[in-house]
């Protein structure tokens, strides 16, 4: 735990939950749970962006919501992907990669 | 769109249950962290808290989510409107000052909208009404305007053009009608059977008028007017087939108008052409210079005014050649087409645009002044809406909030502002009527309304808006950081810039109303060249059907003069065909006649003389007192058996014979047939205005012609308490006479200026408004300013500043923004006061006096605004303050 926790790229986060979200629904705890992990505690999820983020996402319709029982035994609201999320997910992932390797390619040039 | 809309709504519904979801939500997240936290280590007090900082502002947060769901449009509005009627009843001083200065703002302007609108804008209740055409015959060479058509004329001009659908014929007569309890005079709209298929007006009962209607010798059919039925026959639902004797002939009644607004004028019955004894006359029919009747006109879909212009100059043209003696070339005769509803208002139009501006400016002087307390009332929020953007707020929201409190204020204003508007608009009525026949058609409607609200809206997003106007404020400030900065010198800028437009705008008006003052003053110093004290005028018509040749008209003259002088408290009387200042003869103009000169032929390029003509029986320069200059005034000798005599005015004297006499002189009306002698010459009299220019002017004896319809009586006592007696002895000895009118001679002087005077009163009205408010403007201001610099000023005094000092210190700063302002008001005094040069008598826009005087006057009440303020400053106690 010692490395430096980065902030999120503008625009990277609903990139990152669509992402979360493709493997299992998830709860909002959850998926800032997953991505710090995933991300060996790199990136960490401000909270105060994410729920925003998540309504936001489930008004476009990429995601829809439902709540359920928690592995503690709780009532959480769970999200998952709809199929127009699934869409949207393959898009920007690979907007994502075209970014990262054109970033790249121009760190690269000496 | 559509969408945020319908979730919006839903969630007004759903509002609780999602409020609870989302609470849910969250409380969840916070639940996990803290368990997180409590298999670190940390006990469940430290977890909690720790878990609190790491996710930071909730309210904010949930606040975020809100806006996306799209709760917050409409639950904020309501959070928005309640908080606001709570502030504003918590400020009530603040929120009553703000309505009542913009409901007086706002009511102005819509009381003149809706004159405007009634007037100017709406169009013609007429089935396309863009159509309507009036047709005007000119005689430019002879300064006649509109000289009328004849019937040959009107003839020529339907059979030859292209242009037109059809035309139609109107002229306006009195006649009495008799049938009913008293003789009624009714005022009659002679007219084609076209009229109103041509306007497009349906009858709401029986029928309008059929071709056969007025062909000649056809029975004589009448249609009433709304009004007129409603009035004077209690709205009879059996009025139609009701036969009435008019001019000796019974008059059945075909049809009854609904209610619309007449043009050319307000009548109460209308009669086809064939009925009018004058117009069915076989000198109207065939002479082509007998003109008297109105053209209207209904244009073909595919021309213009334009094209149909220049095809009637055409046909005018034609005819000018075709009968050289009807159309003399030196009278330059010519047709024009006007756009009906343009003809209907042009007088209107600069006295109610004036007024437009002037209630404009009215309402940008209250908004400055508003903005003023809003920038006051913001100052002292700075630290409330620090709190409430750390709380959470977003920026947008607290803007939404000012503009919410502010358009509620703008809206309540708004809503007395109609009340106060629709309790004037009566008089504003009365008013516009001296200028358009349009006036019966204004009313506080939908668009009136609409205007209102449009109105109140902009005015409040202004004034709720203006934190933002501010490049470097600190309310903006408040908003970012959260913090509250006390920056009141940087406002005091944009307050000082408020006052000196209040202060310009003010001036303007103050001017407007000065020189509108001013004239007044000038022309009620105008002598009529009469002496209207204690005489009556009074209009009789006597049922002119019963007298038939001059001897007979003679003898009622004789009649009526006789009993009339034999009444107590009078001194003299005479009969007139027209007296001074009448707003009848005032709205024809001049009775010209042309006329020659004995040994005086005119060329043909030369204008052909003409003359304002009247007959007066003997006694009416005595009656009312007008002067004999030289010569002889008329004697009875004066009648049918003696040669014919007249007398002529100044004006004709001077213009006509210059050095020579003219007392012996003859001249003619027909042409050299008959000669007439002048016998005197009498002073010039305003007869049309007393802002007109004296007309040349031939007087001739009655009793050697006939036709006076008007009754001149100078009394020894006030002439007002003889109207009664009077009125009663001419039904004596006339029953069959109508007199509709009964006025004093100076009541009809007071009323030829109404128009000039109404327009003073309420220009002077609305700049007296505008100053009041500038000068509580002012005081404002200047009492924030000091308070804001109380310890400064409080330092200067423990310092050794003395009173005197101070007085001197804050003075200074107000007169300096109040002569800023009023350099500005001067410089755009002198360009926009000309635009109302046509409402001026006798002085320029840019007179000296005026704009001398209003600056002082303004100064003066400035200085005495800046005074209480700067005077309460030089009573400052420094120890007192100093200690706070």
């Amino acid at each position: 735990m010692s490395k430096q926790k980065r902030e999120l790229l503008q625009g990277t986060l609903d990139l990152l939950i669509l992402k979360t979200l493709a493997l299992e629904p998830m709860h909002g705890w959850g998926i800032s749970q997953r991505i710090e992990q995933v991300s060996k505690g790199i990136l960490s999820i401000n909270q105060g962006s994410l729920y925003p983020a998540l309504h936001r996402l489930e008004k476009q319709g990429w995601i829809s919501s439902e709540w359920g029982s928690s592995e503690n035994n709780r009532q959480a609201k769970y999200y998952q992907l709809t199929l127009t999320g699934k869409e949207q997910l393959a898009e920007e992932t690979e907007n994502w990669e075209q970014i990262a390797t054109a970033v790249t390619l121009i760190l690269q040039t000496n | 769109m559509l969408n945020s809309l319908i979730s919006g709504l839903r969630s007004l519904f759903y509002k609780e249950n999602q409020e609870r979801e989302l609470d849910a939500e969250l409380r969840f997240h916070l639940e996990c962290q803290i368990e997180e936290n409590i298999r670190k280590g940390m006990n469940r007090t430290e977890a909690e808290l720790a878990a609190k900082k790491t996710f930071g502002n909730i309210t904010s947060v949930k606040e975020k989510c809100r806006e996306i769901r799209g709760i917050s449009l409409f639950e904020d509005l309501w959070q928005d409107i309640c908080y606001g009627f709570k502030l504003l009843k918590k400020n009530y001083i603040y929120s009553l000052i703000v309505i009542l200065t913009l409901a007086l703002g706002i009511g102005a302007n819509s009381a003149i909208f809706s004159v405007i609108y009634g007037v100017l804008l709406r169009p013609l209740p007429y089935e396309k009404s863009n159509d309507l055409i009036y047709l005007k015959q000119q005689a430019p060479l002879l300064q006649i305007d509109n000289i009328g058509f004849s019937v040959k004329d009107l003839e020529d001009y339907r059979k030859t053009n292209h242009s037109l659908i059809d035309i139609a014929e109107h002229h306006s007569m009195t006649f009495i009608l008799l049938g009913r309890e008293q003789a009624e005079q009714v005022r009659t709209s002679v007219v084609s059977a076209n009229f109103f298929d041509l306007l497009g007006v349906k009858p709401l009962m029986g029928r309008t008028f059929l071709p056969d209607d007025e062909k000649h010798g056809a029975e004589a059919v009448l249609i009433l007017s709304y009004n007129y039925w409603q009035k004077n026959h209690n709205k009879d639902k059996n009025i139609i087939g009701k036969v009435f004797q008019m001019n000796d002939r019974p008059h059945r009644v075909i049809g009854v108008l609904p209610s619309i607004p007449e043009y050319p004028v307000e009548c109460d019955v209308y009669m086809p052409t064939s009925a009018c004894p004058t117009r069915s006359s076989k000198n109207t029919i065939e002479n082509r210079s007998a003109r008297m009747v109105n053209l209207f006109g209904r244009l073909k879909s595919d021309i213009t005014v334009k094209q149909a212009n220049s095809e009637f100059k055409t046909i005018a043209a034609n005819l000018e050649k075709e009968y050289p003696e009807a159309y003399p070339k030196n009278s330059g005769f010519t047709t024009s087409l006007t756009e009906l509803h343009q003809e209907l208002t042009e007088q209107a139009r600069p006295t109610l645009l004036i007024l437009l501006t002037t209630t404009g400016f009215v309402l940008l002087i209250a908004c400055a002044n508003v903005a003023n307390l809003a920038l006051a009332r913001l100052m002292s929020r700075e630290k409330e809406i620090a709190v409430r953007k750390a709380l959470g707020a977003s920026k947008s929201r607290l803007i939404r909030q000012l503009i919410t409190e502010s358009i509620i204020l703008t809206t309540l204003a708004g809503l007395l502002g109609l009340v106060l508007a629709s309790s004037g608009l009566h008089l504003l009525i009365d008013f516009a009527s001296r200028f358009t026949s349009r006036a019966s058609e204004i009313q506080l409607d939908s668009s009136v309304l609409i205007f209102t609200f449009v109105v109140s809206l902009v005015t409040g997003i202004l004034f709720g808006l203006l934190p933002a106007f501010l490049p470097e404020n600190s309310l903006m400030k408040a908003l970012k950081d959260g913090s509250a900065a006390n920056s009141a010198i940087r406002w005091q800028k944009l307050r000082g810039a408020l006052l000196v437009a209040q202060v310009s705008f003010c001036f303007v008006l103050l001017i407007g109303a000065g020189l509108m003052i001013h004239s007044l003053v000038k022309l009620q110093q105008v002598s009529p060249g009469f002496n209207p004290e204690n005489v009556l005028a009074i209009r009789i018509r006597p049922n002119w059907s019963k007298y038939t040749t001059t001897p007979d008209y003679h003898l009622l003259y004789q009649r009526i003069l006789d009993k009339v002088k034999n009444q107590p408290g009078i001194s003299s009387a005479a009969l007139a065909s027209t007296y001074p200042l009448d707003k009848i003869s005032i709205n024809f103009g001049p009775a010209n006649q042309t006329f020659s000169i004995e040994n005086h032929p005119t060329s043909t390029t030369e204008a052909i003389p003409q003359v304002d003509t009247r007959l007066v029986s003997t006694d009416y320069f005595q009656t009312i007192e007008l002067l004999l200059v030289t010569g002889r005034v008329f004697a009875d000798s004066d009648n049918l058996d003696s040669p014919k005599v007249a007398i002529i005015n100044r004006s004709l004297a001077q213009h006509r014979w210059q050095t020579q006499d003219p007392i012996g002189k003859r001249l003619s009306l027909d042409d050299g047939k008959t000669w007439i002698t002048i016998v005197g010459i009498v002073g010039n009299v305003k007869q049309y205005g007393l802002n007109k220019d004296y007309v040349d002017e031939l007087y001739l004896p009655l009793m050697q012609y006939s036709g006076a319809g008007n009754l001149l009586v100078r009394t020894r006592i006030e002439p007002a308490n003889l109207k009664r007696e009077l009125q009663k002895a001419l039904y004596e000895l006339e029953p069959e006479m109508a007199i509709p009118e009964i006025e004093t001679m100076q009541a009809v002087v007071s009323e030829s200026m109404a128009s000039p005077r109404l327009t003073t009163i309420l220009l002077a009205i609305f700049a007296s408004l505008a100053l009041l408010i500038t000068i509580t403007g002012i005081v404002g201001v200047m009492a924030l300013m000091v308070t804001q610099r109380k310890q400064e000023i409080a330092i200067r005094m423990a310092l050794g500043a003395t009173q005197h000092n101070i007085l001197w210190l804050i003075l200074r700063k107000g007169i300096f923004l109040v002569a800023i302002g009023l350099s500005i008001g001067v410089a755009v005094s002198v360009v926009l006061t000309r635009l109302m040069s046509s409402l001026l008598f006798a002085i320029e826009p840019t007179d000296p006096i005026t704009f001398f005087t209003v600056s002082f006057l303004l100064i003066i009440f400035a200085i005495l605004a800046c005074f209480v303020p700067a005077h309460r400053a030089s009573l400052t106690d420094p120890m007192k303050v100093l200690k706070e």
